[in-house]
């Protein structure tokens, strides 16, 4: 029936697990429900659902005024969110593609990220939308933008890699007064073994928060977003030769939560980074000169990182995989720095 | 000439009057603000030229030139001081709109100085500023079109609660030769927000590039041209577009011509005759309103000697609204030898 909420929307409300696309699609829902101020605005997101389907049914029920198919020009409309938020509404932008936020980024750098500092005021506005390799979409549907709004002071980069974190960092980005850049792995949307079951309760996960994601004491690894899961079975096949690796799911980027892997690595003494992101200018470059200048008595080793490679995301299935870190890369890794 | 012309379609309204020959006698209040506000401009016009030359102000000021239209046309928005009128984009326009929206030519001079009393404590520069209260957005990026696009946005904010406000934005012609610039028309075309885009007119050594009436009737949005009617006729025209915008009718974009030549503070010298030969204002009074603008530009220059500079501590206000930029670390006290750097770095920010 138009107007009701569609299934992918509702299925916490039914105690079924959700994959991480429906827990965005229930966060957008649930919080557009509690607040009107909250709108959304993006290219097919309406009368089509959107690329993926996360926004399939908001148009019939919150109608045109609050579910706003653009023009194909993400700088006009993102800074049409911009303005939107000044004046008092909570806009949450959908990239079709994260690779299209490009275009976006002079307004969000020049104008949404210096707004508090210009003394325009806070800028509630989300820029959310799908990230990641593995699917064989070539270089302009599959990077990873963190790094290209990291060094922009003024800004929140969340990048959560399971369903339960999804919604309630989504939740707490719409209500936060700041604007956030939101990743979501594109490879983690429908994955199976990711489907869980929420919480039936309104929730929210507090921005610049980490989680261990798997305690251990003889190296700390940290990342996020796929490379968590990654990590994991990595992390499982150390296991069977007694080494026990302590995995950080950094799940927000920026605010950088720096202590939780302070903490860590105080406690394993060694420090592996894992991003799918390139290496040169990722972000564990600033995560080892971070525990360098906090943590240095510490290590005992050096800092490594295991990162995609520096090139464009190749289109073909074997290139990509090369290009990818991969589990075997991390168990390398973890395994030379262990006996360092 | 004015000249206006409604969006294409069965729906667009003409926009009245066409002929500025028509005009009736100048209504006093109105009046009043339009002449104190030009007097003003143009004073604070040749105050800022003055200044350049003397070097307290960029020397690249020295030729700085006010529109004398633009206090017209911002005059024509609802202003309010409490952040519930109309928004302006000044642009390169400014300050004429910023002065109708209730800037002080003291303000303008700290902003323009980078003085520590400037509107952002000299954190942000260029001819305008962000006042959110008084209903002012400032310069947002070095490329052109973004305000076009972010007040497309408040405007659609406006339009979605229904409430009697409009954007107002303007831009340099050479808007016309910027993407971001097209996405935001096209926005606001496409959203009907209530918004009124004025492209000031090019400069005198710049070629006019680009059919304006084209582009506005591209986006489906309506479009005027205002040239060197009498004041109250450019005002008529802004604020039937403004009303029109308000009901839900689409923006407009209008296009302000180059002046051909001669005084270019012609027009509100003769709104002045015409309004001291109908009797609307007493030449006493005339002469008050020319000398409250005046004087107050004067008190302007005279303050703005003694505006302190910003200090450094006003690079650390928040970028979000969780975060202050600690001082730099590495031009403070480096740490003791063999402390660990934790420690010293708390004890350097404390201090």
């Amino acid at each position: 029936m138009p107007g009701e909420a569609p299934a992918h929307v509702t299925r916490t409300r039914s105690g079924e697990p959700v994959t991480l696309l429906e827990a965005i699609g229930e966060a957008l829902w649930e919080e557009m429900e509690r607040d009107e101020r909250v709108f959304l605005m993006g290219e097919d997101i309406g009368a089509y659902g959107g690329a993926f389907k996360v926004t399939r049914g908001f148009l019939e029920r919150f109608g045109p005024s609050r579910v706003i198919d653009t023009p194909i020009s993400e700088g006009g409309f993102t800074g049409a969110a911009a303005g939107a938020a000044h004046m008092g509404l909570r806009p949450v932008v959908e990239m079709q593609f994260m690779d299209f936020i490009s275009p976006a980024y002079d307004v969000l750098t020049n104008y949404i990220a210096t707004s508090l500092y210009r003394g325009a005021g806070p800028m509630p506005l989300v820029v959310r939308g799908p990230v990641g390799g593995g699917n064989r979409g070539g270089p302009f549907h599959s990077q990873n933008v963190e790094m290209a709004f990291f060094h922009t002071p003024g800004l929140k980069i969340v990048y959560p890699s399971n369903p339960r974190d999804a919604k309630g960092l989504l939740k707490s980005a719409i209500r936060d007064d700041d604007p956030v850049i939101f990743e979501e792995h594109k490879g983690l949307y429908r994955a199976p073994h990711c489907r869980e079951v929420l919480p039936a309760e309104d929730y929210v996960i507090p921005l610049g928060r980490a989680r261990t994601a798997l305690a251990g004491e003889d190296l700390t690894i940290v990342t996020y977003g796929l490379m968590v899961h990654r990590s994991m079975e990595a992390a499982a096949e150390l296991a069977r030769d007694g080494i026990r690796a302590e995995i950080i799911d950094l799940r927000t980027l920026l605010p950088l939560d720096e202590e939780a892997i302070a903490e860590s690595l105080r406690k394993t003494g060694k420090l592996l980074i894992v991003h799918e992101d390139t290496r040169t200018g990722g972000i564990a470059g600033e995560i080892a000169i971070r525990m360098n200048e906090r943590a240095f008595e510490w290590l005992d080793g050096p800092i490594l990182r295991v990162t995609a490679i520096d090139s464009p995301v190749p289109f073909s299935g074997e290139l990509e995989d090369y290009f990818l870190p991969s589990v075997r890369d991390v168990v390398t890794a973890a395994r030379y720095l262990v006996v360092y | 000439m004015t000249s206006v012309s409604g969006a294409p379609g069965p729906d667009a309204s003409p926009l009245e009057p066409r002929d500025g020959s028509v005009l009736g006698p100048p209504e006093s209040r109105v009046t009043e603000d339009l002449l104190y506000l030009a007097f003003q401009a143009r004073a604070l016009e040749s105050a800022v030229r003055q200044l350049a030359m003397a070097e307290v102000l960029d020397p690249g000021l020295g030729d700085f030139r006010v529109d004398e239209r633009s206090t017209v046309v911002a005059r024509a928005m609802r202003r309010r001081p409490d952040a519930t009128g109309d928004i302006c984009h000044a642009g390169p326009l400014s300050p004429g709109p910023a002065l109708a929206f209730g800037a002080t030519p003291l303000e303008f001079l700290r902003h323009l100085a980078g003085k520590g009393t400037s509107p952002a404590s000299a954190r942000e520069g260029g001819l305008s500023w962000t006042d959110m209260r008084r209903g002012m957005i400032g310069w947002g990026s070095p490329r052109g079109g973004t305000a076009t696009q972010v007040l497309a946005g408040m405007a659609l904010a406006f339009g979605r609660r229904r409430e009697d406000r409009a954007a107002l934005v303007c831009e340099s012609r050479s808007a016309l030769q910027s993407g971001g610039w097209h996405e935001g028309m096209n926005f606001a075309g496409a959203t009907a927000a209530p918004l009124i885009v004025v492209l000031a007119p090019p400069l005198a050594d710049r070629p006019a590039h680009g059919d304006v009436a084209a582009v506005a009737e591209s986006y489906g949005i309506a479009f005027g041209q205002v040239g060197t009617e009498p004041p109250e006729e450019i005002l008529r025209v802004v604020a039937a577009a403004r009303r029109r915008a308000v009901r839900g009718e689409g923006p407009m974009l209008i296009e302000l011509l180059p002046f051909a030549g001669g005084d270019r503070w012609a027009l509100h010298e003769a709104l002045a005759e015409r309004a001291v030969a109908a009797e609307v204002l007493a030449e006493e009074a005339l002469a008050a309103i020319r000398g409250a603008a005046v004087a107050g530009v004067e008190h302007a220059v005279a303050r703005l000697e003694k505006e302190p500079d910003p200090v450094p501590a006003d690079a650390l206000v928040p970028v979000r609204t969780d975060f202050s930029p600690p001082p730099p670390w590495t031009r403070r006290d480096p740490p003791a030898p063999g402390t660990p750097a934790d420690e010293s770095r708390e004890q350097s920010h404390a201090g």
